[in-house]
């Protein structure tokens, strides 16, 4: 559920909303406009409609299962992430007033959700990685696909969090219904956005937005960021080891005990490693994610560089 | 490709489609918004503003039937989104579907739920029916948007046709030649697609842009029949305004 339809938000989220939005697209169009300059005009239409068109496109991903592309960080590693949040508002707006596809009470929250936090906290992801590890080909794709995925999940926690703001759904089941719904999303939006880049970049290189390698300051704060994101990420596995999840939290809610059942599956049932107890779980489990990202994004480079 | 099936009632003289367009918008956006802000429970405010609604509609002379077929593909997004409100609202279980249980709370808050959101899309679907694309641009233009924002949507809309059919080629020309069988073949066929897409997709904007300007583009699309504001519409449009904004105070001053 990435379009929040009308009903769904209370006055104050969607007024709040708005406002943020507004500010942001503010920003925006004072940023594109000195980026593209002249050229603004026909590269915003024809990524407009380019957005629309793919996401009439249906990939198939196995099993019965297929996805559209969303389309926001693709467009950003073209036009730069200021230009993609005009472009994605402008689908935005066109899908609510011409399809109803997300309310028009609730654009400012849709908006905000996927134009301005989708396209700004993909592109960040984007940037981060590539400060992190240089700008050659394999890195730019990778980096791609890990921020498309990123940007995915941004975009379900932001509706997940509006409508336990707006007290429609307490945020626990929110969370997980709609950010794990997005979650899985997002491996199909990673896959999409990693591939084409892929291909536009071997055929038509000088559409890509180039991205100036790091300096020595940008990689030592990237560098920094990451330590300090991993330690963080560390206390809160932590914290929450000792405490019940989302998903434990809403099964109480919902009266449900036979979840815990899942669980006895998992290598450490309820975070309780062989070494060390709960923190030991807790680093692992941080460096077990973030490997399978990395693996997975590499993967994706290589295989685009080989086809 | 096309949208002008979308546009058949945008022709019909009504009361409707004689105002500005800038005037629908912003009645369409007062209604919606004032709909989806009535506060949970409201049930007498939202038949109000539900009849309201079917007065809109009865003056733009938009038939029912076209209404209800274009509610129908949102409507169905809708219901899917209010049906997780049934399992998701803590309260007092009154019926137990699997593992999961419906609540007396979950049930009140996805009728109303939804009834906020089929009041609010039916007046979005009054607006697109009234109002071409053309006109729904030169409207957002006169309420300030960005001009950035509204250029994009009226060349991106000169654009989708041609893009939509080139991409319909491009698939077409690969079937033809039996490309794309399986499942990841066709998922590397799609992304070849896709890509080629945007390429052609920058192209033709930039071509597109040349010859805009070769004719005199500076930015503003210009318009055969503007309509322009007149007293009529003005005082409707603020009536229309204040006895939304009534409604929905109202409702909040009494929960």
């Amino acid at each position: 559920m990435a379009h929040i339809p009308d009903g769904f938000l209370s006055a104050p989220v969607m007024a709040g909303t708005a406002a943020a939005s507004v500010a942001g697209l503010a920003v925006a169009v004072h940023r594109s406009r000195r980026h593209l300059a002249e050229r603004e005009a026909p590269v915003l239409g024809a990524a407009t409609a380019f957005v629309f068109a793919a996401q009439m496109l249906n990939f198939p991903l196995g099993a019965g299962t297929s996805a559209h592309l969303l389309g926001g960080v693709l467009v950003g590693t073209m036009l730069g992430p200021w230009a993609a949040m005009l472009v994605l508002f402008a689908v935005v707006l066109v899908q609510a007033l011409l399809f109803q596809d997300g309310g028009i009470g609730a654009l400012g929250a849709n908006t905000l959700n996927m134009a301005i936090l989708g396209v700004g906290g993909g592109m960040l992801v984007y940037r981060w990685i590539l400060w992190l590890a240089g700008v050659g080909f394999r890195r730019r794709v990778a980096a791609a696909a890990l921020a498309g995925a990123g940007s995915t999940v941004i975009v379900g926690v932001a509706v997940a969090v509006e409508l336990a703001l707006s007290d429609t759904v307490p945020l626990a089941p929110a969370l997980v219904a709609v950010g794990g719904g997005h979650a899985l999303m997002g491996i199909g939006e990673g896959v999409i956005t990693g591939a084409v880049l892929a291909m536009v970049l071997r055929a038509r290189p000088e559409l890509v937005a180039s991205v100036p390698s790091p300096s020595a300051w940008a990689r030592a704060l990237a560098y920094a960021g990451t330590t300090g994101a991993v330690t963080l990420a560390i206390g809160a596995a932590y914290l929450a080891s000792s405490k019940p999840d989302a998903l434990e939290a809403a099964a109480a809610r919902l009266g449900i005990h036979e979840i815990e059942t899942a669980y006895l599956a998992a290598p450490f049932a309820d975070y309780t490693a062989p070494l060390g107890g709960a923190l030991m779980a807790a680093v692992i489990g941080v460096v077990a994610v973030f490997t399978v990202a990395w693996v997975i994004g590499r993967a994706v480079a290589r295989r685009r560089l080989g086809a | 490709m096309s949208f002008h099936h979308l546009d058949q009632y945008a022709t019909v003289s009504s009361p409707v489609t004689r105002a500005t367009p800038t005037a629908r918008v912003l009645a369409a956006t007062a209604i919606a918004v004032g709909t989806a802000a009535l506060p949970l429970g409201a049930w007498e405010h939202l038949g109000i503003l539900a009849g309201l609604v079917v007065l809109v509609a009865a003056a733009a002379h938009v038939p029912a039937s076209l209404i209800l077929r274009r509610l129908a593909g949102p409507f169905v997004f809708v219901l899917a989104a209010s049906t997780g409100l049934l399992f998701l609202v803590p309260g007092t279980p009154l019926i137990h579907v699997g593992p999961f249980g419906i609540s007396d709370a979950g049930l009140q808050r996805f009728g109303f739920v939804l009834g906020r959101a089929s009041v609010a899309l039916t007046a979005a679907v009054i607006l697109v029916s009234t109002t071409s694309f053309p006109e729904l641009v030169q409207a957002l233009r006169q309420l300030r948007l960005p001009g950035a924002v509204t250029t994009a949507l009226g060349l991106g809309y000169r654009l989708l046709y041609l893009l939509v059919d080139e991409l319909e080629r491009l698939q077409r020309a690969a079937r033809s030649r039996n490309a794309g069988g399986g499942t990841t073949r066709r998922r590397r066929l799609l992304v070849g697609i896709t890509a080629a897409g945007l390429a052609r997709a920058f192209s033709r904007g930039e071509r597109t842009h040349r010859a805009m300007l070769a004719r005199g583009f500076v930015g503003d699309l210009p318009s055969l029949a503007p309509k322009s504001w007149d007293l009529g519409t003005a005082l409707t449009l603020a009536v229309l305004i204040v006895v939304v904004i009534a409604i929905t105070l109202s409702a909040h001053v009494r929960s």
